[in-house]
């Protein structure tokens, strides 16, 4: 015992802070936690990384959809402002101050593309067969321009697209002089020089300078196109101001990169809302993840904090001790998710792609959530009583009323135990269901905004594009075009409108109007509130519109059309999908006459199974290509990328729901391993005992399922109708999975919560119970 | 003789229940330096009750508690958790090592806690370790070791600090006659040092051990006595009698 007095005597050397000495303490208690338990730790980590990669991906590919300027600028290095001079530019205008490098400057000439009887305008573009470093078009597909085949062409994509051009194939250029030349497609190029084709006119070629030289030998005919490349991209409008005076009277156009972005931008703010939605989910499914993992740890070692109370820790500094490590591990997988969820997206978008600021705000937002989801198991954790050898309390030994119900029907007896076991211990039982019906109320909402974009899909007139195609009279009179279109046999109906610009009062900007149909034979709009207009001087509002004027249906607005006035009387709101909901809607005899007639545009209405496509060559063919036919895009065919992160999402979430139900029926073992020994000892079977033990925990799936997609259902359609409603769309487009589609969300996803309970439960059937002390 | 721990009038009424159940009614206890009190007593006669109040680690409900000199009962449970790392350590029936961490660790976690830098801790992990003939155990995690071990090292825990008091609460309840001697004869050398024991049991042999046995019957002290050495069996059937 000498050693013992030796420490007796010596003296106490505290120097330290009681600060530092419980950090030192409880590091050692954490890194000896995440020792005992890597494989969860790792888990943990990986499903939060999981979670945050997989809303990064996706926010960057829903951004990517809407915004593909930014992808694209970043892949060709492109240019931020875009001169076109009748000559050769002078070299000064590189020395402009904030221009890094220049493209260009480039011969261009106006050619007519003339394939399989269309002819759409383009713009051929000289360029070297070497591709330059500043706006380089990025081949996609086929090669770059080479001096071997004089007659290659390479087209922009979006142009390519619409021509249905592919590599190899031919078409013909007429040039102003009206000679012809054939060019064979070499390859199809990405480029952000301009927007895409056919928004953006005429659409973009390239070929080799000695080639443009041939088609068109003048250079009159040509002008000279410059991109600059600046240090600060902000500076992009004084830069473009700059050479507007300096070129003076040779500059013929000059436009800068916020152009070609906006005109590359989908003008829908739906896309952001449905967005915003998918990150609140993410951002849910992590808290939950992390709860439940955080959560099921710390009840497990509820014992061992305790202990650490009893030697001297406070309850504030095991509740910050719990916050670290788990937080800790949530960090670590917030770090590794949002670099894996970068690194994908640059390697399948290209460098540079990721938008900065919703990936932040991800991972900020991710953050924040998944330590206040910590933090409830850790506050928990704190609370412990010091006492450590005080036992659980022990379960109410009464059989719930649905277990006498079960006896009442003479069930076998494993399962009236099992529907005892399932809710006497209610906190258990509410976190297992709770883990359940959160992601399953998830996934039901998930479905919803499927259904709504496959009703989008299959009901276009409920979202306000009841007309496919839209017919602008171009060459010919208006009243020729109207009896072209009336007298396909696809079109059921043609209503004549026009689109005008009006200032609204106390407003600085213009709002749409849009007079379409009569008062007589109205557009059928799709009216959600309110009712429709019935004679002239009633209108439709937007919701967008409603909320820009401040009005509510049955006010007067007065708005200023071209001088003259327009009053109104807003008789009803529309589903607005366009222009982020800032429209009314009125009749054409609402309008003042000189801005009626004629009608600028003609909607045409299909007969069912009628194809735009068709419909719209054999108007073409009938008016001898004069008519500008314009098909309708349906917001869900651009959406169609939302699809694959709802599938994403439903992988994750229901990954979610069955870490939930494993850790739940873990813990819910831990505390039944007195019970399951007692049931051996009065002799059930170890299949009786497993019946048991799935009986409990699959009512409870059963609940949590049921509870989960009840709330779903009740809330997807409200849930996208404020969405609709925020971004100006308007209430009235949400749409409830279908009863078949949620029957099977149901029975699979309990099917699946049985099969995964079913693993602990064999397990816990066959294992020896020791019938000591705890 | 100072007394190092003291009790005056303590009451603890559990009143979660529908009926408030008091399981400590009226205590006068005086410990003087140097120590060791063996508290006996039939199951629910308050005898845990009373020495997790007298480490703070349950509250009381009324009465007076003085550590070392100092009025404690008034503290708060983080002011009482951070007293229990110099002057309080506790040894429990189910030795209550933290499961996770390894022999060494658990013997350094109170002494790290109480600010000794790390490589103090280590030295005296080490002789507390060695003393206790254990030092090949260090690396092994608790549920590697026998019950009597485990004990050994939740004695050596809670004396890595040279507490000013250790509280034991059954520390032979659940441990076999051999492992049950080990202990005893460990807790006795401490005692030999000097260390001030206050310890809860219901085997009588194991009382016999202690300078003083103070007898708890339905929350009240009903016996409170010097034992003398030579005694030891009539002590033990003098209780059992009860």
């Amino acid at each position: 015992m000498t050693t013992l007095e030796a420490r007796a005597e010596r003296p106490e050397a505290r120097v330290m802070t009681t600060g530092m000495s419980t950090v030192r303490a409880g590091r050692r208690w954490i890194a000896a936690d995440l020792r005992a338990r890597k494989g969860q730790a790792v888990l943990t980590v990986l499903l939060v990384a999981g979670i945050v990669a997989a809303l990064i991906a996706a926010v960057t590919l829903l951004e990517d959809g809407t915004n593909p300027w930014r992808s694209l600028f970043a892949q060709t290095n492109g240019a931020h402002v875009w001169l076109y001079t009748k000559d050769r530019p002078p070299d000064e205008i590189g020395a402009i101050d904030g221009v890094t490098s220049v493209a260009g400057p480039y011969r261009s000439a106006p050619v007519t593309v003339a394939l399989g009887g269309k002819k759409e305008p383009a713009g051929l573009r000289a360029l070297p067969s070497q591709a330059p470093q500043v706006a380089r078009p990025v081949v996609t597909e086929g090669k770059w321009l080479d001096a071997s085949q004089l007659d290659g062409v390479v087209v922009e994509r979006s142009f390519a697209t619409a021509l249905r051009l592919r590599t190899g194939s031919s078409f013909t250029v007429i040039a102003l002089s009206g000679e012809r030349h054939t060019l064979y497609v070499r390859g199809i190029a990405d480029s952000a020089d301009q927007g895409f084709y056919p928004e953006w006119t005429p659409g973009l070629a390239w070929v080799l300078p000695s080639m443009l030289d041939r088609i068109e030998p003048m250079l009159g005919r040509s002008e000279w196109v410059t991109g600059l490349r600046l240090s600060d991209p902000e500076a992009a409008q004084i830069v473009s101001q700059r050479v507007v005076v300096t070129l003076e009277d040779q500059l013929q156009r000059v436009y800068t990169w916020r152009e070609v972005r906006a005109a590359m931008e989908l003008d829908n703010r739906l896309l952001g809302t449905l967005l915003a939605l998918f990150g609140v989910v993410g951002m849910v499914a992590a808290a939950l993840a992390l709860a439940n993992a955080a959560g099921g740890r710390v009840l497990g070692q509820l014992r061992d904090l305790a202990t650490l109370k009893s030697m001297g820790f406070t309850g504030g500094q095991v509740t910050l001790l719990l916050l670290a490590e788990h937080g800790a591990l949530a960090l670590l997988g917030i770090a590794l998710g949002a670099v894996a969820g970068w690194a994908g997206t640059v390697a399948v978008l290209g460098t540079t792609s990721v938008a900065p600021i919703p990936v932040l705000a991800i991972v900020g937002g991710t953050a924040l959530v998944v330590l206040a989801a910590v933090g409830l198991p850790a506050w928990r954790g704190g609370r412990t009583p010091p006492i450590p050898d005080v036992p659980a309390a022990p379960p109410r030994g009464h059989l719930s009323r649905l277990a006498r119900l079960a006896l009442l029907v003479r069930l076998p007896p494993a399962l009236v135990l099992g529907t005892r076991d399932a809710f006497t211990r209610r906190l258990p039982a509410f976190l297992t269901a709770f883990g359940l019906a959160v992601p399953m109320m998830m996934i039901t909402i998930g479905l919803g905004v499927w259904s709504t974009l496959d009703n989008f899909l299959s009901h276009p007139e409920q979202v306000g594009q009841h007309a496919s195609l839209y017919v602008r009279p171009g060459k010919l009179e208006s009243s020729q075009a109207a009896r072209i279109a009336s007298r396909d046999p696809g079109v059921r109906a043609v209503y004549p409108g026009t689109d005008v610009n009006a200032l609204a009062p106390g407003e600085a900007r213009s709002v749409r109007v849009r007079a379409l149909g009569s008062t007589i034979a109205p557009y059928p709009f799709p009216v959600v509130e309110g009712r429709m207009f019935a004679r002239p001087g009633e209108a439709l509002a937007g919701q967008g519109l409603l909320d820009l004027l401040g009005v509510r249906i049955g006010d007067r607005v007065r708005l200023t059309v071209g001088g003259s006035p327009l009053i109104v009387r807003i008789v009803g709101r529309a589903v607005e999908p366009d222009l982020d909901g800032e429209v009314l809607s009125v009749g054409l005899d609402s309008l003042a006459d000189k801005d009626a007639v004629p009608p600028e545009y003609y909607a045409l209405a299909l007969r069912p199974g009628a194809d735009p496509a068709e419909v719209r060559t054999r108007l073409l063919a009938a008016s001898g290509e004069s008519l500008e036919v314009q098909r309708v895009v349906n917001p869900a065919d651009r959406l169609s990328v939302i699809r694959v992160v709802i599938v994403a999402l439903i992988v994750v979430l229901a990954l979610i729901g069955l870490a939930n139900l494993l850790t739940a029926s873990a813990l819910g073992l831990r505390d039944h391993a007195f019970d399951l020994a007692v049931l051996k000892a009065m002799g059930l079977t170890p299949r009786q005992v497993m019946a048991t033990l799935v009986t409990g925990t699959g009512l409870l799936v059963v609940v949590g399922v049921a509870v989960g997609a009840a709330a779903g259902v009740s809330m997807v359609a409200g849930l996208i109708d404020l969405q609709g409603h925020t971004s100006g769309v308007g209430a009235g487009i949400g749409r409830t999975p279908s009863a078949l589609t949620m029957t099977l969300t149901v029975l699979v996803a309990v099917g699946a919560s049985l099969a995964v309970a079913l693993i602990p439960a064999r397990r816990a059937a066959r294992a020896q119970v020791p019938v000591t002390s705890r | 003789m100072s007394a190092v721990l003291k009790a005056v009038n303590l009451v603890r009424i559990y009143s979660g229940g529908a009926l408030p159940v008091p399981a400590v009614r009226g205590v006068d206890l005086e410990v003087e330096e140097g120590e060791f009190v063996a508290i006996m007593g039939p199951s629910g006669s308050g005898k845990s009750t009373l020495v997790h109040m007298l480490g703070g680690l349950d509250t009381r409900t009324s009465g007076e508690i003085w550590l070392d000199g100092k009025r404690v009962d008034t503290l708060s449970e983080s002011a009482w958790a951070m007293l229990r790392r110099e002057k309080v350590g506790f040894v429990f029936q189910f030795f209550n090592l933290v499961a996770n961490m390894t022999v060494a660790d658990n013997v350094e976690l109170p002494a790290l806690l109480a600010g000794i830098s790390p490589k103090e801790a280590r030295e005296r992990r080490e002789s507390l370790l060695a003393a206790l003939n254990l030092a090949d155990r260090a690396d092994a995690a608790p549920a590697q070791l026998s019950g009597g071990e485990q004990q050994r090292v939740a004695l050596a825990r809670a004396l890595a600090n040279k507490p000013s008091v250790l509280l034991a609460d059954e520390p032979t309840g659940n441990l076999d006659s051999r492992n049950t001697r080990d202990v005893l004869r460990l807790l006795g050398e401490v005692h030999k040092q000097g260390q001030t024991i206050v310890m809860v049991t219901h085997d009588a042999r194991v009382a016999s051990l202690a300078d003083r046995l103070v007898s708890l019957f339905d929350g009240q002290i009903v016996d409170d006595g010097r034992i003398a050495r030579r005694r030891t069996g009539t002590a033990g059937e003098v209780i059992d009698l009860r």
